[in-house]
């Protein structure tokens, strides 16, 4: 496969993966004018801060991917613009999977007893800065957060064995692979990629969730 | 001494059984059928049937000796998409 067409592929796979996210926050948008549920806000709040932030990584990423191509060494200009948005990044999906466990601390709290992310761009040429945008302490920090999440997910389908429930367990679950996948990214660059494709199927599950909930009727 | 758990019940929730109580009753009903539908005192029933017209989701027949509340289309449509609201809410383990 050549670097041009990861690049392409990554990138496609961080769009759909935004796009999704928006349609989930945008659902639970809905959610919260019909019934004033804070944790349906939280829900809304999460997933549209974390589609807002892939979609600006996967611009940020063809962006470098673009500027390396006319340079052999990238500039220390270029690096530390990097590195920077490696931490925007980076916090904007905390702060999606800290209102993600917010949701579901919030829903244990009033019940008296409950986040995701995403990618660069990716190519021999690429990769290098693609992994600038991940940094091992935070990926440590978001694989607890979902850990959290992905946990009380499971409780509840459990709970409650249903399709839906069982989708967005599916879903943070293959998320949180994705973060893990990330992480040991140190190792061998091509796991970016796996993250990418990990992350993108945990977002398909929401997707199918989210089409079986419209196609509901009284 | 035994302490009975009592499930809060959200405004919007109170809306969708009375909304439902109709839609089983064929999508009209007199006050009686309301009231155990929507497990409601006379008073409270009364109360929020008044904001559900206000909402345009429920509108009032007076006939010669009776009175029934009728569910319009804007409410079928309330009902549909809070249907849709709670099963996505369910999906994440959040109750409305």
């Amino acid at each position: 496969m050549s670097p041009q067409l990861l690049v392409f592929l990554v990138f496609v796979m961080e769009l759909v993966s935004s796009l999704i996210s928006i349609l989930v926050g945008y659902q639970a948008s809905k959610g919260y004018k019909a019934s004033s549920s804070k944790s349906l806000l939280f829900l809304y709040m999460g997933f549209t801060v974390l589609g807002i932030g892939i979609l600006l990584r996967a611009i940020t990423a063809v962006f470098f991917a673009l500027a390396i191509r006319t340079t052999e060494t990238p500039p220390n200009s270029l690096v530390s613009l990097s590195n920077v948005a490696g931490i925007i990044f980076t916090l904007t999906q905390l702060a999606a999977y800290s209102l993600f466990t917010a949701t579901y601390a919030f829903q244990a709290k009033s019940l008296g007893q409950r986040d995701m992310e995403v990618g660069g761009a990716v190519s021999a040429a690429v990769f290098p800065i693609a992994r600038l945008f991940y940094i091992p302490a935070l990926e440590l920090l978001a694989i607890t957060m979902l850990g959290f999440v992905a946990v009380s997910s499971l409780m509840h389908w459990l709970h409650q064995r249903s399709l839906n429930a069982e989708l967005v367990f599916l879903g943070f679950s293959l998320m949180l692979l994705s973060h893990l996948l990330f992480l040991f990214m140190i190792f061998d660059e091509v796991l970016l990629f796996f993250g990418q494709l990990v992350q993108l199927a945990g977002f398909v599950c929401l997707l199918i969730m989210l089409a079986k909930v419209n196609k509901t009727g009284v | 001494m035994s302490r009975e758990h009592k499930e809060y019940r959200s405004k919007t929730r109170i809306y969708v059984d009375i909304l439902n109580s109709l839609l089983k009753h064929g999508g009209k009903s007199g006050p009686t059928h309301l009231l155990l539908g929507a497990n409601l005192s006379h008073e409270r029933l009364m109360k929020h049937l008044a904001q559900l017209m206000d909402l345009g989701l429920v509108s009032e027949e007076i006939g010669d000796n009776e009175r029934a509340f009728k569910l319009t289309d804007k409410g079928r449509v309330f009902i549909l998409e809070f249907v849709k609201v709670e099963k996505f809410a369910e999906a994440f383990g959040i109750t409305i």
